[in-house]
This record gives C-alpha cells, structure tokens and sequence, in this order.
C-alpha cells in the first residue's frame, strides 16, 4: 500500500505528499530533490524550501542509518526522559543534535508524538519504544 | 463514576480492520438514515438541536458551522477530518483511529451528506504514519460498500508541526504553503480551503455524529452541560497508576476523572496541553466542561515531588518550537518568555521577571494572530496565579546566589 | 452593495459592506499606524501594530484584514490598544541585533519612527540569540541586514506581486523564521536585477541600496 501522490487539481497542493514521497527515497529532502519537485509543481525553490524547512520531519541535510528521536515533552518529561537522554549520551557518546561517527545513529529530541500513556517514549527510525528505563538502552541500541 | 463510553463503544469490541464486524454492530444504519430519509438541512437541524461542540480544544457549536457551509453556495464544498492531534497529552484521537476506523468514516460520510461535499481529507499527523494504510484499508472496504458515492476520502499526511493542528494553518499545509495561520473572518465555513466552504471538525466530534442520527438529538441532549452536551473522552498521562484514556459523561469532576485513572498524589494538573489551564489540587471538584476548563481533554498530573516552573518551562519551551512565526507578539514573544524561564531554571532571574512574563503573555492573549499565541499565555498566568510563590522562591535564590557571589550571575 | 454603519473613536462611520476598519478609519481621516501592510494589496496580518479594539471581543482586531460590520463600536487608540502596540514594538526591537541609534538609516526606517511615537525606548526583554546575520554584500542592487528584519513579509510579497520575480520565501519556522532566496544562499542571482521595489517596500533598515550605488535617498512606500 504505497503513500501515491494524490491526484489533487492544483499543482501547488501536490507540493507535501512530493516532499514526503522524496523523503521515503533519500531519508532527507536533498537539494537535487528539491529542484525536483520545484520543477515539477511549477514553483521558485525559495518556495519549495521555504516550505520543506518549516516541518520538522523534513530534514535537508543527511541523516545516519537509524534516526533516535526522544520526545521531551511534559509527560515524557515527568517520567524520566531526562535520565533516557542521558543514558543515550552515555552510550553512544553523543549529544542531541549530533550523530555517530560510524554513521550509524543520529540522536535528536522531539515534541509530542502523542505516546504519553507509555511515556518515557523514544522512536528509532519508525519504531515506537515505550515505558523506557535506562536500563533497556544499550539492549535496544544493540538490536540496530 | 464509571465510564460512559458513547464515542468509543466499539473500540476493543471489533476488528479495525474489518468493516464486516463494525456493520454486525449497527455499523453505517445511522448513515443509511441519513442517505435515504434525512434532507441535508435536517441533519444539520439535528446535529444543531443535540448541542454537539467542537472536542479538538475550541469547542464551537457543531450544527452552526455545518449551517453555513450548506448555506453558502460555492462550487465546491469540503470536509477535513482534523486527526493532527498535536497537543501535548493527547493521544485519544491515536486510540479511536487505531480501534474504529470505521466509526469516524461514517461520521463524515454523514457531515459530507449535510454540508454537501464532494472531497473530504483526514488530515494525519506524521507522527502517527503507521496508520495510514490502516486508515486507507478502512476507506477503501467503505468506499467497496458503496458508502462514499458523493464524497471521496483521502488521507493527507504532514510532516511534523503542532501549528498545523490550528484550521488555518491545516488548510495552507494541505494547499501546499507553509503552516502559516489566517487572519479570520474570512472563517472556513465560508472560505477555506482554496476559498470554498470548507468543514473542519475534530477525530471525536465525528464520532459523535452517527450515534446523535442513530438515537435522536434529544437523547445526546440529557448529556452533560448547560453548553457542553454529551460525553468528552480524556487522556489522562503523567503521575498516575493507570494513564490511558477515558470517556465521561461532560460535567463529571476532574477527581472522578483522576480516581479512574489512579491519581494518588496530586498538587496540580494541566488540563488541555501546552497551553492549558493550570489547576491546584484545591480545584479537584471541579466539573469538566467548556465553560470551565477543558480544551481537548488531555490532563497531565503532577505529583509533589514537581516543580511548577519546570513544567511551565517546559510548556514553553513547546510552543516557541512550534510557532509558525508569522506573527509578531508569539514569535517573538514565546521566545522571550523562554529566555526568562531559562533564567529562572539556572537562578539567575530577578523581580521585574514577573512583570516582564505577565506584560508579554497578556499582549500575547490580545494580539496573536491565532489560538496558539493567545493561549500560550494560559499556563503563564495561571501558574502565577496558583503557585506564585514558587516563582518568588527562585528569584530569591537568584537574588541570594548573585550577592552570595558578589554580584556576577550564577553560571551554574 | 450595502453600507455599513459603525463607530470609530466616537466618530459615525458609513462605509461600504467588506471594507477593512483600517480603509474606514482613513476614510475618515483616522490613522492606524501599520507595518506589514501593502496599500491596494490582500493584508497579511503579521505585524500586529495596527490591532484596534472592537467593543465586545475579548482579543484585538487587525484592522488591516478586520471587516467591519453594523453597529461596531471600535477604539484605535485606547490604554488597552497603546499598551499592547507598545509591548509589540518593544517585541520587535528585542531581537534586533545590533542599536541601529547611530545608524544613516535609522531615520528612514518606519520601525525607529513608530517607537518614537509610541515613546518605547530600549527593550527590557531578551532572547537567547538575537537574530544576528552577517550583512550581505555580494548583490550590486540590494544590501541585506537581516539583523533588522522584522519579518513583516512585505519584501516577499512585493517581489512576488508587485515585481513579478517570487524569488524571496520565509523559511524555518518560530523565531527561526528567515527571509531566503533559493536554499537559503546570499542574494547574488541573476533574477535580481535592479528593480529596487524589496528596498522600496522595506519598511526597516535591513533591505537598503548599496551605499556606492546610492545617489539620493530612496523613500519607503507606505
């Protein structure tokens, strides 16, 4: 079952399910798919990246082979995200916003992904991990 | 009090991804009623007389938007499902998509029928990507039955912002522009997407629209509140034994709320999400409802091990992130709030704080262009009406550590 | 078309149905100080400065973009109005990097004008990082100071609609939010050429004319 880019009439509205459809591809929205997609809906780039960096989940520049997002938000933030960032850190030995040297895993903190009932939660790639202790951190970062 | 569970009554109880066992539960006869013997202008009479209001946070009146998108004449007409679910504490929508697909498609196959819409959208956020094929299965077994003849249904997915949640900023992300919000009048039920009638109504509000054509206005009526008809379905998150969610009759007291989710240490609780109402455990009988506090119904309990700056911080700390930008007052007015509350975090605040956060946050209240500027300033307000003394706590200690050493700013 | 009756600062007004408050204020010889605002253009509400109050709604109007409607009763300059204006300036001059007091352009710039006016002085907020970009250079027609901008969009849309060229965009989001061209890269394309309408409808110091260039001061369309 594919995310087709609906057949919408007007040009400009196909812009996102473009955008994401690029992001499947390449994990990030380069430049070259950025003038693309320009090309194709009929819009300046300014345009085309005016609206790719407004969202949060399409990066313009390359992501590691597994994405650890950790939501920071209240609920997250009550049961013990903090110490599951830290324990992050700890084993990977890098700071939200940075990655791997290896390539193998960038770690970035997010907002609410509406998984507070399971909270702490983090997502690897598309993968949900809830009810988190720190303790679990190095089995799951194991498993990738 | 047990819970009334209305809106979810068939979650957990069928098979989401077989239309077959919804219809073996009365599934879509609400809908043939009103395919084969309602008028349009009587469904919207209905939804009218049964007092629904909006269940995504701002609570309008149901009925009087669907009226005037049928009043208004235009080319075509549209129907988006809200399913962005961005406020912190929310995740009730997650819950109804993942376990009644179904529910929510009969739902706008019979707002489509009242307001006469050609094309509807279920706007999903990103975030809950993994189910959209479950979503697209369960349009397409609908659309298999012959139930979307007038009206199709696309799943439109963003791409990761809270803004886009807002009306206005949902229907620019679905037209192709940057989340930017609209200056209203014009309003959606006139002008929205792409200028022609457009409804907008929350995951929940659907919900509700077979079981009020099934069982009569009158019937939702005796629910709930003088102006909050009904049921409210809650997700309840943060110190509590048991978070998930919960269905109550509107009215029912935020303790009835707490006790079902196990709430045992309670000093406060945020009610509505990032900018929600901050309420002390003074407040606990308080009855749930529009015209008291409400929103979307997310409710995070803090225990009193917390700190209410660190919540509002975080509260904050949301919100800049999330500001679309155009404005000024929440552009820079989050952020500047932000500043101060790092400051107050590492005790390096001072007294004319106070009045700095109060003076922007009511600026904010006044002047923002849409919900989340104005609202931004709730939290603020009211954890300096609750807990005002936690803040001159930290200052003095800020006060304190700068003379303590000799009058340079704490780095710690 | 219909005409509607209201009340502005105690004034009788009749204007035509759809007409903003801030065309019917100045019809009738009321100003309403504005910003972001393009005369003959659809509004754009960013700005803020020209919220009035309408009696019975509990938020400001835009009165760019608000309609008026029969029997509204509006104040352009009431405390609640001056104060919340005040707060918006102060606001905007925050994030600026930079004290532009010693600046040439300063008197030309509509922001300085308007904090004089409303009697703001220097801000009493912070932000973590001011909005500091370098000062671009590289164009032989427009100088850019972003650290002045204040994100009114008006450069945007004149390039968009009124010189025809769409080659400006609003990127990032927040208070991130930046005036672009292409993937974010100085201005040095081969589609600007000259046409000096960004500069024209700059409202602030950071969109000027090259100083070499410059042989008698630009004026700034309101």
């Amino acid at each position: 079952m594919s995310r087709e880019v609906p057949s919408i009439p007007n040009s400009r509205t196909q812009l996102l399910p473009l955008l994401k459809h690029e992001f499947k591809k390449d994990g990030f929205i380069s430049k070259e798919a950025m003038s693309a997609v320009a090309e194709r809906t009929g819009l300046p780039l300014n345009e085309v990246y005016g609206v790719t960096t407004f969202y949060s989940y399409l990066p313009v520049s390359k992501k590691s082979k597994n994405v650890i997002r950790v939501c920071r938000c209240l609920p997250c933030a009550l049961k013990g995200a903090l110490g599951i960032i830290e324990s992050i850190q700890k084993e990977l030995d890098i700071a939200p916003g940075e990655a791997t040297a290896d390539g193998k895993f960038s770690f970035e903190l997010i907002n609410c992904i509406g998984a507070c009932d399971q909270a702490p939660a983090i997502m690897i790639n598309d993968q949900l991990f809830g009810n988190l202790t720190p303790d679990r951190i190095t089995e799951i970062l194991k498993s990738y | 009090m047990a819970e009334k569970r209305i809106v979810l009554s068939n979650c957990e109880e069928i098979d989401p991804d077989n239309i077959e066992t919804y219809l073996a539960r009365d599934g879509f006869k609400a809908f043939e009623r009103a395919r084969h013997r309602m008028k349009p202008k009587d469904i919207v009479a209905e939804i009218k007389k049964s007092g629904l209001i909006g269940r995504g946070g701002a609570g309008f009146n149901c009925g009087l938007k669907w009226e005037i998108a049928l009043n208004t004449k235009a080319k075509n007409k549209y129907l988006i499902c809200n399913a962005d679910e961005g406020e912190v504490g929310a995740f009730k929508d997650k819950y109804i998509l993942q376990h009644n697909p179904f529910g929510l498609i009969e739902g706008m196959c019979i707002a489509g029928l009242a307001i006469g819409a050609q094309q509807a959208y279920i706007y999903l956020r990103t975030e809950y990507g993994f189910l959209y094929d479950h979503l697209y299965r369960a349009v397409a077994q609908a659309r298999e039955r012959g139930y979307l003849g007038q009206m199709d249904i696309l799943v439109f997915e963003g791409a990761g912002s809270y803004i886009c949640g807002e009306e206005s900023a949902l229907m620019n992300s679905i037209e192709g522009y940057r989340g930017e919000a609209r200056y209203k009048p014009p309003y959606p039920p006139t002008h929205g997407l792409w200028g022609m009638p457009t409804i907008i109504n929350n995951v929940e509000t659907l919900m509700n629209v077979p079981h009020i054509i099934a069982k009569g206005a009158a019937w939702f009526n005796k629910m709930g509140t003088d102006r909050s008809k009904g049921t409210k379905v809650f997700s309840v998150s943060g110190d509590v034994k048991n978070p998930g969610v919960y269905e109550l009759e509107m009215g029912s007291s935020l303790k009835e709320l707490l006790d079902l989710a196990g709430a045992d240490d309670v000093k406060g609780v945020q009610i509505g999400g990032s900018t929600g109402s901050i309420l002390p455990a003074s407040l606990l009988n308080t009855p749930l409802s529009h015209e008291t506090y409400l929103g979307c119904g997310a409710v995070v309990v803090f225990n009193s091990t917390r700190d209410i700056i660190d919540i509002v911080y975080n509260n904050i700390c949301f919100l800049s992130e999330e500001s679309c930008g155009k404005c000024t007052p929440c552009r820079e007015g989050t952020e500047v709030m932000l500043e101060i509350f790092g400051r107050l975090s590492r005790l390096e605040a001072e007294h004319a704080n106070i009045k700095a956060l109060e003076d922007v946050a009511k600026t904010m209240a006044v002047a923002s262009l849409c919900g989340l500027g104005q609202a931004a300033a709730v939290p603020v307000l009211d954890s300096l009406k609750y807990f005002r003394d936690e803040y001159i706590n930290r200052i003095e200690q800020s006060v304190f550590m700068r003379s303590y050493l000799g009058g340079e700013m704490s780095k710690a | 078309m219909a005409n509607v009756k209201l009340n502005i600062d105690g004034n009788k007004v009749k204007v035509r149905e759809g007409t903003t408050i801030l065309e019917a204020a100045e019809a009738n010889g009321i100003e309403i100080p504005t910003l972001c605002h393009i005369k003959e253009q659809s509004p754009t509400g960013a700005c803020r400065i020209c919220v009035v109050e309408v009696v019975g709604s509990r938020t400001l109007a835009g009165a760019c973009h608000t309609p008026v409607s029969e029997g509204m009763i509006v104040y352009t300059k009431s405390p609640k109005v001056v104060e919340a204006r005040k707060i918006i300036i102060e606001l905007m001059l925050t994030a600026h990097a930079g004290v532009c007091v010693n600046d040439p352009n300063a008197e030309n710039c509509l922001l300085h004008n308007l904090a004089s006016d409303y009697e703001v002085g220097a801000p009493r907020f912070n932000v973590r990082f001011p909005r500091y970009y370098p000062a671009e250079d590289m164009n032989r027609y427009v100088h850019r100071d972003l650290s002045k901008c204040i994100l009114c969009q008006r450069c945007v849309r004149a390039c968009a609609d009124i010189a025809g060229k769409n080659i400006l965009s609003i990127a990032y989001r927040g208070f991130r939010s930046k005036v672009v061209t292409g993937f974010d890269e100085p201005l040095d394309k081969e589609e600007c050429r000259n046409c000096g309408i960004c500069i024209q409808y700059c409202p602030t110091g950071a969109l000027s004319t090259p100083i070499k260039a410059q042989s008698k001061a630009e004026s700034i369309v309101q």
